[in-house]
């Protein structure tokens, strides 16, 4: 028993290892010196004193934010609604829906963009954050309706009967039976599609308007002339925010149970 | 009875709606562009032309489709395995750390991917991180040349797709009935028979998510074969980019696009068809 | 529940209410322009500047070509896109009445083939596409025409520019050949040049070239004598040549998009960079050569009489401009690279 719980602990941490090993190379980057080289040549607090001082740059996380927040709640909503269809109801054209579904997934990134940003040129609308926001919830959409969807699919389908036998409507359904057991589909389909949202360069470049920077393109349009660490020095104060906002969360919740 | 409509309409035409603006349209847009031609003043034009799906029949174009396959099912089969097992524990703890630990999983997914790759390239460089241990432990003499080959793209690839096998499984195994599991114990079958008869075709829906939401990006992603791969081969993701902003051919690159499009959906409808059990909700 | 519904509304009017008033959009190559200049043309002429940046010219070229009316007032296409983008209608047309600082600019620079009497662009950084080599493995003179990097004692070492037309274009002049040339004959023969030298290219790169240069993971290529000159600062051996045969002069040059919204703020910013003091600002930063003659003058001694960064004439007479070439020319190229890419 022992055993087991050890390998599986070393495995469990192997992994973890794979995932963090890069992160930490990151943030000691931030420190430095070189402003070129990918080798360590001593220690610096040079590039976080640029960080501070440039506003440009937070402002950009703040649009990031928020443009990844909003889209990705509106594309769990609608994802949410895609899949409860699928599951539930037979309709014209489900196939289609499935089609385009999976299109979405599929798509290569820079097609989407241009595709998207012809798309907005015809019907004339400016770009700009809606535009922006539209474009992200679109290519999120998918990845939660697949998340929800393959819950959905373990679900008891009595539960459905019964509950129709007991007089519920499908809205009741919906906030009674799905929602709560289904939130962790959802969750997940809403963390996938905040962390596609944040990282997305393509279909962003296309459809961003001038008066709105958000930081991967920011960031992406810098591989030219040579990425600063103090991209590295910002992603490092971001991540240690994102870590204590978690760690406080969960000992939060350790003292409510 | 009566089928109670309003939740059935409002959610049918808010999907609808949505899709078919933001992602029929385009796409449709798409596969048109792919059967015109281009010129030096217009990017778009007529005459209505096929020639741009026969020119894939080229084999410098096959030979793109083809190493961009292999790569992406290499970097899927590395992911379900790293992945799976992972996937697996992290769902089968009870204590409240769990979801901690998931958390764990997605925070260094939100810092740029782009300065990840770069801290990835820091680390397998000639000189780089794994180099300077291996040598000065002694392990080997001679850097080992991995950054700007294969290697060092696959790396990439499973380092920047793997949450995306690890969420879906982690969903569906959370709901494995714990009853089932202990039947089968009761009736005799030892660990390995219960993953592979009870444990892995229950999971089969997770891990069908899983391969789809790594393989798809890992057939079109382009800047780690750049970065990592030093740019030496050109997988379909490049090769649609530079259709598109270098040759400015826009309708070959949305053919190209459209031909991945539906080899890849063939190729999921093929698996699903063969794996497929008892009937359930799914074409 | 309602509360996030409410939260996020509020989260939606807040960032989608932007003030739209006396502004500027600036769409260029990242980190050109310092934030101190931009800071003080926003405080002389209370015009907000919106900094946003691309990372290749195509993007630029893409965006306004699908969509003419994106917003972006001044823009800065390198030199074979100023040409593309002029005969396709994308550039304005400068009325130099209003950029009174025109002539601070570098006449060696001025009446280009991919612009003409410069009608649409004003060069603001240039530089030349030449050869580097790290000294600690190879002499400093061991490379002095693009011939030298197909010798065999270079396999596996080369840093390639991942760009057709720079390849195509040390192809061309290898055999002799003009970077122009839209023979198809020709094209072919530097392709199957190329071909011979693919064994030697250890990383094609545009993009990651100063610190790989610095780290040492290629030993000599190709590269922008910018790249080799921040790649010296941190790694003194990296050496800069100007190939015998020939090589490219690049330009970055600023412009105002057709369809600008802010034309006239465009003509304020333009005439305001062109101040030497501001040139010289922005040529520091960016660490690239600047175009503007009295500019260059204001330079410290080490970099303006550094010939790898201000050639001298006699330098310069080997270089040529980069003209956008025909439909055709651009498939071929195209075609060809894709099949060096793939292992010829």
């Amino acid at each position: 028993m022992k055993l087991k719980n050890i390998s599986v602990a070393s495995y469990l941490t192997l992994i973890y290892l794979f995932f963090y090993i890069p992160i930490g190379v990151l943030i000691i980057y931030s420190f430095n010196q070189a402003q070129y080289s990918l080798l360590w040549h001593g220690f610096s607090w040079r590039w976080y004193q640029e960080l501070f001082a440039d506003q440009s740059l937070w402002l950009a996380v703040w649009h990031s934010l928020v443009l990844g927040i909003l889209s990705s709640s509106l594309a769990t909503m609608v994802g949410l609604f895609a899949a409860v269809c699928l599951y539930r109801y037979r309709f014209f054209g489900r196939q289609l829906l499935y089609g385009v579904l999976f299109i979405l997934i599929l798509s290569p990134e820079i097609v989407m963009g241009i595709a998207l940003l012809i798309l907005f040129s015809l019907i004339k609308m400016p770009l700009g954050f809606i535009s922006l926001l539209m474009a992200h919830t679109t290519f999120c959409i998918p990845f939660v309706a697949v998340t929800a969807y393959s819950r959905l699919v373990s679900v008891d389908k009595y539960i459905f009967e019964a509950a129709k036998d007991l007089g519920a409507n499908d809205w009741m359904t919906l906030t009674s039976i799905i929602l709560p057991l289904l939130w962790p589909a959802l969750l997940a389909g809403w963390l996938l599609s905040f962390t596609l949202s944040i990282d997305d360069v393509m279909i962003s470049y296309f459809v961003v308007g001038p008066e709105f920077e958000i930081l991967p393109l920011k960031i992406y349009s810098m591989v030219r002339v040579g990425i600063k660490p103090e991209i590295n020095a910002l992603c490092t104060v971001l991540f240690f925010i994102t870590l204590s906002c978690i760690v406080m969360y969960q000992l939060l919740l350790r003292k409510k149970t | 009875m009566k089928q109670d409509s309003s939740f059935r309409s409002f959610s049918l035409s808010l999907v609808w709606i949505w899709l078919v603006l933001f992602a029929l349209l385009p796409f449709a847009l798409v596969f048109v562009a792919g059967f015109l031609s281009h010129d030096n003043d217009q990017l778009l034009s007529l005459p209505v032309t096929l020639a741009n799906f026969f020119q894939l029949h080229h084999s410098l174009y096959l030979r793109i489709f083809e190493k961009s396959l292999w790569m992406a099912g290499l970097s899927t089969l590395v992911c379900l395995l790293l992945g799976y097992p992972f996937a697996y524990a992290i769902a089968r703890i009870q204590s409240p750390i769990k979801h901690f630990l998931i958390l764990l999983v997605i925070i260094p997914f939100w810092t740029s991917s782009l300065i990840r790759s770069y801290s990835l390239i820091a680390i397998v460089k000639t000189k780089g991180l794994l180099n300077t241990l291996l040598i000065s432990l002694g392990i080997i003499s001679h850097p080992l040349p991995i950054l700007f080959t294969n290697t060092a793209v696959l790396i990439g690839l499973v380092y920047n797709l793997l949450p995306f096998m690890i969420l879906p499984i982690l969903t569906n195994v959370e709901q494995l009935d714990n009853q089932l599991i202990d039947a089968a114990r009761d009736l005799g079958a030892n660990r390995f028979t219960t993953l592979l008869r009870i444990i892995l075709p229950l999971t089969m829906p997770g891990i069908l998510a899983g391969c789809i939401l790594v393989f798809l990006p890992a057939m079109t992603i382009f800047y780690i074969p750049d970065i990592l791969g030093g740019a030496k081969s050109v997988l379909v993701g490049n090769l649609i980019q530079d259709q598109f902003l270098i040759a400015q051919n826009w309708p070959f690159g949305s053919a190209i696009s459209v031909v991945l499009t539906i080899l890849l959906a063939l190729l999921i409808l093929i698996y699903w068809r063969s794996t497929r059990g008892e009937e359930q909700e799914w074409p | 529940m309602k509360k996030y519904f409410f939260l996020l509304f509020g989260l939606f009017f807040c960032v989608s209410a932007q003030a739209a008033d006396n502004i500027l959009n600036l769409y260029s190559w990242s980190d050109v322009i310092p934030q101190s200049v931009i800071q003080q043309f926003e405080k002389e002429t209370g015009i907000k500047v919106h900094y946003s940046t691309y990372d290749r010219n195509e993007v630029l070229y893409a965006k306004l070509r699908a969509n003419s009316r994106v917003g972006y007032d001044v823009i800065e296409p390198s030199s074979y896109f100023v040409d593309k983008m002029r005969k396709q209608g994308m550039l304005e047309a400068l009325d130099k009445s209003k950029i009174s600082n025109w002539h601070f600019l570098n006449p060696v620079l001025l009446n280009p083939p991919y612009d003409p009497k410069n009608i649409y662009s004003i060069p603001y950084f240039w530089g030349v596409t030449g050869m580097f080599v790290n000294t600690h493995y190879h002499p400093a003179n061991s490379i002095k025409k693009w011939a030298d990097l197909w010798s065999d004692k270079y396999k596996d070492q080369l840093l390639f520019l991942d760009d057709a037309r720079e390849a195509f274009s040390v192809g061309l002049l290898s055999l002799g050949y003009k970077i122009n040339d839209e023979n198809p004959a020709h094209i072919q023969q530097a392709f199957l040049q190329l071909k011979k030298i693919l064994p030697n290219v250890k990383v094609f790169s545009s993009d990651t070239t100063v610190s790989i240069m610095i780290d040492e993971d290629a030993a000599l290529g190709l590269s922008w004598n910018c790249d080799a000159e921040r790649a010296k600062r941190e790694n003194p051996q990296i050496s800069f040549v100007y190939p015998q045969e020939g090589f490219v002069i690049w330009v970055d040059s600023f412009a105002i998009a057709k369809d600008a919204p802010h034309k006239e703020n465009a003509y304020q910013f333009l005439n305001f960079l062109l101040r030497p003091e501001i040139a010289k600002q922005a040529s520091l930063y960016s660490t690239y050569a600047t175009g503007n003659l009295a500019a260059q003058k204001l330079l410290p001694e080490n970099i303006k009489n550094d010939p790898r960064i201000y050639p001298t004439a006699a330098y310069l007479r080997k270089g040529s401009f980069q003209t956008d070439p025909s439909e055709a020319t651009l498939a071929l190229y195209e075609k060809y690279w894709e099949e060096l890419k793939m292992g010829g």
